[in-house]
């Protein structure tokens, strides 16, 4: 049976002594973590710290060097973020924590790309993704570009207070079929259909879904401002891309 | 370069996408008490100002937040009902005035 000093990276034996409380959890990680080079357990470590630029490096070297790529996602990616799911559930990290990791997730998964396009696979779609104008809160859109990515949408993010001409060229240059506006502000909310009236403007509006959500946004205001659709969570929002977009399943 | 099996690969995106599932739900419970933009250090991480906000004695770059978490943080972000209702009139007044104007043929307005 495999024992926590049988494990290389002190930075994960770390992890597992100081956060892991239930017994299965340890011991399942013990397992996974001994059996994992060292290399895929520095992406791992580097991951659960949230330090993209080395999660970045790693992952390359890793794939460089030859190392299967699901290798490096079962070993390296995927478990760390199982450490950091855990830690976020028993509240040793919270939500920017969380938002770090997936980043750092997302850097790696990117030298993924080219060996699944080489393979065949392609994201489910491009995603344009913004908080509005007058609008600084992302956590939500963070979270739901999190959900997106994961479930293999490649996302373009614009950040906050996002104009509607900042909309409408990501959607032209990316060729965009699908973008989602977020706002939390109620008074900013109106600047939801402002840009969905934009882009009907620039003669754009049938080639892009768009979708809309937010804490005051709901079902009825998304309707009067004229978007495809409403989600009302990070969760909605993934369900609601893949109804949107005609999906053919790899 | 490596290859990969599109089949094992989507198997690995599931599992991703369950665990951030997880995490979703989690955070959609923790945030009714505990401010989302508030990091593990109870560093603000926000990029709008808070009456939460206050400065970190330690570190002039950042802000701490100062809820005590003992009551609701989001009633300083929820608006009035009536803010609602006044919202929605405003959507439908975009609407409506953009059809208006291109019934009209007049170009859309500029952004500044």
């Amino acid at each position: 049976m495999e024992k926590l000093s049988d494990i290389a990276n002190q930075i994960i034996r770390e992890e597992i002594e100081d956060f892991l409380e239930q017994p299965e959890e340890i011991e399942r990680n013990i397992k996974l973590f001994s059996r994992a080079q060292p290399l895929m357990q520095e992406i791992a470590a580097a991951l659960i710290e949230g330090d993209d630029s080395e999660v970045d490096l790693l992952t390359r070297n890793a794939l460089e060097s030859g190392i299967d790529a699901i290798e490096v996602m079962d070993d390296g990616l995927i478990a760390g973020m199982g450490i950091v799911g855990i830690k976020f559930r028993d509240a040793f990290i919270f939500v920017p924590e969380v938002l770090a990791c997936a980043r750092a997730m997302k850097a790696g998964m990117a030298h993924l790309e080219p060996i699944l396009s080489a393979a065949g696979v392609e994201p489910l779609g491009t995603v344009i993704m913004g908080t509005v104008k007058g609008d600084l809160h992302d956590i939500g859109k963070n979270l739901c570009i999190m959900m997106l990515r994961g479930a293999g949408f490649n996302v373009i993010d614009l950040g906050v207070d996002t104009s509607a001409d900042e909309f409408i060229d990501a959607v032209e240059q990316h060729g965009a079929p699908l973008m989602g506006m977020s706002a939390l502000l109620t008074t900013t909310m109106p600047n939801m259909g402002t840009t969905i009236e934009a882009f009907i403007d620039a003669d754009l509006r049938d080639d892009v879904q768009i979708m809309v959500g937010g804490a005051p946004v709901t079902e009825g205001f998304a309707d009067d401002m004229g978007a495809d659709g409403y989600g009302k969570d990070a969760l909605a929002c993934v369900a609601l891309a893949k109804q949107l977009l005609p999906i053919n399943p790899t | 370069m490596s290859e990969i099996d599109p089949a094992e690969y989507q198997e690995r995106l599931d599992r991703i996408s369950d665990i951030f599932a997880g995490m979703v739900s989690h955070a959609e419970t923790t945030t009714q008490h505990r401010c989302p933009y508030r990091d593990r250090h109870d560093h603000c991480t926000a990029l709008f100002a808070c009456r939460n906000q206050q400065p970190n004695q330690g570190d002039l770059e950042t802000l701490i937040c100062g809820h005590d978490g003992v009551f609701d943080y989001r009633d300083a972000w929820e608006s009035h009902p009536r803010n609602q209702e006044r919202m929605q009139r405003k959507i439908r007044n975009i609407r409506l005035k953009a059809q208006h104007r291109r019934s009209k043929g007049e170009p859309g307005i500029q952004e500044p």
